[in-house]
């Protein structure tokens, strides 16, 4: 392996969360005092530094360029592998993964403050956490897919602990644990395959290697062991059974951190994988590829993921059942992509910005609405929020509308790209599960304006006592508008994805 | 026509938008403030749209003052609105009665005025853009926007039944135009592949010929969506409840204006699109439309709740907007449209009307009332007319629409060359059966007029009803005059429309001449000649 001094700089957004990371977890052990938000502000100004270096990197480099990191050459000067891929599309993934963390951080000091589980730790972890996410978002190879997911899982399981005194959080911890560390085996195992079958790990180099392999049956078993291990990091059907539980016993802005950064950052890995090494003419699941198995996948996540949610009272639980299907949703971009789809790429990108968004102001108004002895998790908890709290109720309601795929929302325009795309694919072969996609669209309606139901047209038993913070108002606030922004002028984003 | 005025019809849609923010700028306690800015913003709005009207040439029959803008450039979707002679007519309509409404309905709301009104201006905004866009993206997005505000007006302001009303209203809406986003894709991709470029300018989209099979299954799914909406029997089931639920001016505009979407859309969109899938759903649709006349003013006859007789009166109205356009005949169409405006006009005042009822009694039975024409001259005698208008007596409104669709479903196949196979079967019967539903609409109206106003005054609470007020008074004179104006002198309105439909029954019979092939542009696939016809045709145009 040559080291270049250069890909450091080029790395500048994972080492940047890495350290503030770092830095935090030590600051932790020198502070004292009851209050961490101080810890806070230094966790929103690293994640906010990493952003901004993504975004500095982003405006170096042309459409389609791309610089391989950290690459290993043979004699003749050809790139024989690499670690990471600095191209536009990673650092517009971890600049949201920055900005995602940031406004993570931002809702939990009074998350953390109202339900008296204050550590700073959380901040540290919580970037460690996040610099596994970038790693993804750039990982060309299968060591780094690997070194990405576990860095970020391992941080989240701690976070979905943090809460120490519930039991819930416990139970929640561990059983995303176990199951992770399962997934991860699978992850391991199909990693290890594809290397016996291509007898490389670069995702660069493995297309070719597949396609000439003399081991059909191992690029089929491994291409089948990774597709099963993605599934558990995005909650999709059958690998899902964790969420719900995941979920709820989480705190709340830990949820919206595994519901929208985690799931895109395991997005951002599959599409490396399935999208450079799998991609085009290997051929390891009969006629449509490993787009066949995922097929069936995307269909039944949406469509369980979608009728378990309509069953739910727990708003936390209807959100993760939600978060499933929208899972779902990005299985059918997935399956455009394997398909040839042109557009794909950039529809699953651009869904990813406008759910994740979506996602995290809607855990920031549930965070908001609970309050020290009652967290307010039920729907009908939720009654009347319209006339003591207008705004928070407005937002929701644009966030839900975003979520169920209502114009002129992002989630509208998510969902349009996506079935655009998949509408793509040679012959419409993917038209009916298009179909499916919009009869779930219509059934998600239900259970979303069910929370708009209880806010607007019920009237409240008890007055809502919420904890004010500065920041958690901010992202209340803010996400809506950004939601509208993404429906209302798509251009520009889709430029900026390219 | 003066090439200036684009902007008129941005400006029309963005004018509601910006009332609705300000609106909700101003404090929550200043409520009659909210009101009187709700009304001026509506008018300021009408005001705009008769600017349009004159802006807009009635000789032309494409789309006029039209305003095209890029607005996601990969996708190739345009903000790209303009007018021709079916829209302006429903865009006034809309404006027109967008400020009676909230006039007359103004001491109604008592509570959250500010979120009544910007409710209602958003509403009012997805209306008129659904109404003028001609992009397809643009236009799902202005359909979907209607949805949300006319839900949370049943939800908020409703009556007892209004959680189960208002979300009835929005799955029955969700499911038919998610249908219709589907068929939307489908023909995105298969035109964008014919013309070079994605694109979801519907000028340029109505240009691309699909396969046969997949115009029927579209047009299904557009009708689907558009029938939901008009609501036509079997699936209007939604409609008496969301009107018996909703505060008076949510049904006046779901009755007046939203309504009409249904009719519009097949005449804008899904006949343009989709000939042949006209062609072959047009029979079924012209049955189901005389069946809901017939079952609309039936079970209009059989009630006791003012609110569903005239939901279900509705029914039975719009049944006759349908039959008139899937006729395709010059006289249906135009009839149609005129239907369309008389509704409005007519079912909006009726409206209007139990509310006036509703805020001095609080009951919407008809047993509860009787012999209030004594205590309410005024009232009783302007909406004597209305009901008339609404009954179809000559002189009035709604007979012109109602004579004229009848007519056209008569001539049903005469404007189309006699050998083609578009013709409704037994078009004579289905006038015949359309005509019974004149006479039951007679009967249901003036029966209610008569349980309402006419005999003893024996109920102790009608005994002091105060008669309209003055600003009660200034809407019911207005839709008066305006029935009175659309049945006295249709002519105008008839000549000024024509041009733009006989565009559109121009096209659409063009269009149904195209063979069956992959899909292509319209007139690029050569013509394979029947057999039998190949020598005549030659002949005729041979040199002599």
């Amino acid at each position: 392996m040559n080291f270049n001094p250069n890909d450091l700089g080029w790395c500048a957004p994972f080492l940047i969360l890495a350290v503030t990371g770092m830095l935090l977890v030590l600051a932790e052990a020198f502070y004292k005092g009851p209050d961490r938000t101080a810890l806070c502000g230094l966790a929103v100004a690293g994640s906010l530094a990493s952003a901004i270096a993504s975004v500095i990197l982003y405006r170096q480099l042309g459409p389609g360029e791309t610089h391989a990191l950290f690459t290993d050459l043979d004699a003749s000067g050809t790139l024989r592998s690499a670690m990471l891929l600095a191209d536009r599309t990673g650092y517009v993934l971890s600049a949201l993964f920055a900005v995602l963390t940031a406004l993570t951080a931002l809702i939990s000091p009074a998350h953390q403050r109202e339900h008296d589980w204050q550590m700073g730790e959380y901040y540290g972890v919580m970037l460690l956490s996040a610099s596994g996410m970038v790693i993804l978002a750039h990982a060309v190879n299968l060591v780094t897919i690997f070194l990405g997911i576990e860095t970020m899982s391992i941080g989240v399981y701690v976070m979905t602990a943090m809460r120490r005194r519930s039991r819930r959080g416990n139970e929640a911890a561990m059983k995303y644990f176990l199951i992770g560390a399962f997934a991860t085996g699978f992850l391991m195992y199909g990693c290890a395959l594809l290397y016996g079958a291509s007898g490389t790990l670069s995702l660069l180099h493995m297309q070719p290697a597949l396609a000439s392999s003399a081991n059909p049956g191992l690029i089929v078993a491994g291409g089948f062991l990774l597709v099963v291990a993605f599934g558990f990091k995005i909650a999709a059907v059958p690998f899902h059974m964790w969420a719900p539980d995941a979920y709820e016993g989480a705190p709340t802005p830990v949820t919206g951190f595994m519901a929208a950064a985690v799931k895109a950052a395991a997005i951002a890995g599959m599409l490396r994988v399935f999208g450079l090494a799998l991609g085009g003419d290997v051929i390891p699941f009969g006629t449509l590829g490993w787009a066949s198995p995922m097929v069936v996948i995307a269909a039944i996540t949406i469509t369980i993921g979608n009728i378990t949610a309509v069953r739910q009272d727990n708003v936390k639980r209807m959100l993760a059942y939600s978060s499933i299907s929208h899972a779902g949703v990005l299985l059918v971009g997935m399956c455009a992509l394997g398909l040839g789809s042109p557009t794909a790429q950039s529809a699953i990108v651009y869904y990813l910005i406008a759910y994740s968004f979506t996602t995290i102001g809607a855990f920031a108004i549930v965070s908001f609405v609970g309050s020290r002895g009652r967290e307010r998790l039920l729907v009908d908890d939720w009654a009347g929020l319209a006339n003591q709290h207008p705004g928070a109720a407005l937002a929701m309601t644009i966030l839900l509308l975003s979520f169920g795929g209502l114009p002129p929302t992002g989630g509208f325009f998510g969902k349009f790209y996506i079935f655009k795309s998949a509408m793509d694919v040679y012959n419409g072969q993917l038209l009916w599960l298009v179909v499916i996609g919009v009869i779930n669209s219509a059934i998600s309606i239900y259970y979303y304006l069910r929370i708009v139901t209880a806010m607007y047209f019920r009237e409240a038993s008890q007055p809502f006592a919420p904890t004010r913070s500065g920041g958690q108002l901010f992202v209340i606030a803010l996400m809506p508008l950004l939601v509208l922004e993404l429906g209302l002028m798509p251009g520009w984003w889709l430029r900026l994805i390219g | 026509m003066s090439p200036g005025g684009g902007f008129l019809l941005p400006l029309l849609i963005g004018l509601p938008l910006l009332g609705a923010i300000f609106i909700m700028c101003t404090p929550k306690t200043e409520q009659s403030l909210q009101r009187g800015l709700g009304i001026a913003f509506t008018t300021v709005t009408f005001l705009v749209s008769l600017t349009v009207f004159r802006y807009f040439n009635p000789k032309e029959s494409g789309f006029q003052l039209v305003f095209d803008t890029e607005w996601i450039p990969g996708l190739g979707a345009h903000f790209k609105t303009g007018i021709d002679g079916i829209s302006i007519y429903l865009v006034l309509l809309t404006t027109l009665l967008m400020p009676l409404t909230l006039l007359g309905t103004r001491a109604s709301v008592e509570r959250h005025a500010r979120e009544f009104m910007a409710a209602m201006l958003v509403l009012e905004a997805g209306m008129l853009g659904a109404f003028v866009a001609l992009d397809l993206f643009l236009f799902y997005t202005f359909w979907e926007v209607m949805l949300i505000p006319m839900y949370l007006l049943i939800g908020i302001w409703g009556g007892q039944r209004r959680l189960y009303a208002s979300i009835k209203f929005v799955i029955y809406t969700m499911v038919g135009s998610l249908c219709m986003l589907v068929a939307i894709f489908y023909v995105y991709v298969k035109a964008g592949a014919v013309l070079g470029a994605y694109t979801t300018d519907l000028e340029k989209l109505t240009t691309v010929a699909l396969p046969y099979h997949a115009q029927v299954w579209c047009f299904a799914a557009f009708a689907l969506a558009f029938c939901i909406k008009i609501p036509m029997f079997p699936l209007h089931t939604w409609l008496p409840d969301a009107h018996v639920e909703a505060p008076t001016a949510g049904s006046v505009i779901l009755a007046g204006v939203m309504l009409k979407f249904g009719i519009y859309g097949f005449l804008r969109f899904a006949m343009p699109l989709f000939p042949h899938g006209a062609e072959v759903w047009a029979p079924a649709l012209a049955v189901l439309a005389v069946i809901g006349i017939i079952y609309g003013a039936f079970v209009a006859f059989a009630q006791d709740d003012v609110k569903k007789l005239v939901a279900y009166s509705s029914v039975s109205h719009m049944g006759f907007c349908l039959l008139g356009i899937v006729a395709l005949t010059q006289m249906g169409v135009q009839g149609s449209i005129y239907a369309m405006l008389s509704h409005g006009l007519t079912t909006g005042g009726l409206f209007l009307g139990i509310g006036v009822l509703y805020e001095r009694r609080h009951t919407r039975r008809l047993a509860e009332y009787g012999g209030i024409w004594k205590q309410m001259p005024i009232f009783a005698g302007l909406y004597l007319i209305i009901v008339m208008g609404s009954a179809g007596l000559p002189s009035l409104s709604g007979f012109v629409g109602e004579f004229f669709t009848i007519f056209g479903t008569f001539n049903a196949g005469d404007s189309f060359p006699a050998n083609h196979a578009h013709f409704l079967p037994h078009p004579h019967l289905l006038g015949a059966l359309a005509c019974t539903g004149v006479i039951l609409g007679a009967v249901y109206l003036l029966f209610m007029f008569q349980k309402t106003f006419f005999g003893p005054l024996d109920k102790a609470k009608n005994g002091r009803l105060p008669d309209l007020k003055a600003h009660e008074l200034i809407v019911f004179i207005a839709l008066a005059l305006g029935i009175f104006g659309l049945g006295l002198f249709p002519r105008p309105l008839l000549t000024t429309m024509q041009p733009a439909t006989d565009k559109f029954l121009h096209d659409y019979t063009k269009r149904i001449d195209e063979p069956d092939g992959p899909p292509h542009i319209y007139g690029s696939l050569p013509a394979a000649p029947p057999a039998g016809s190949a020598a005549p045709v030659a002949a005729a145009g041979g040199t002599p």
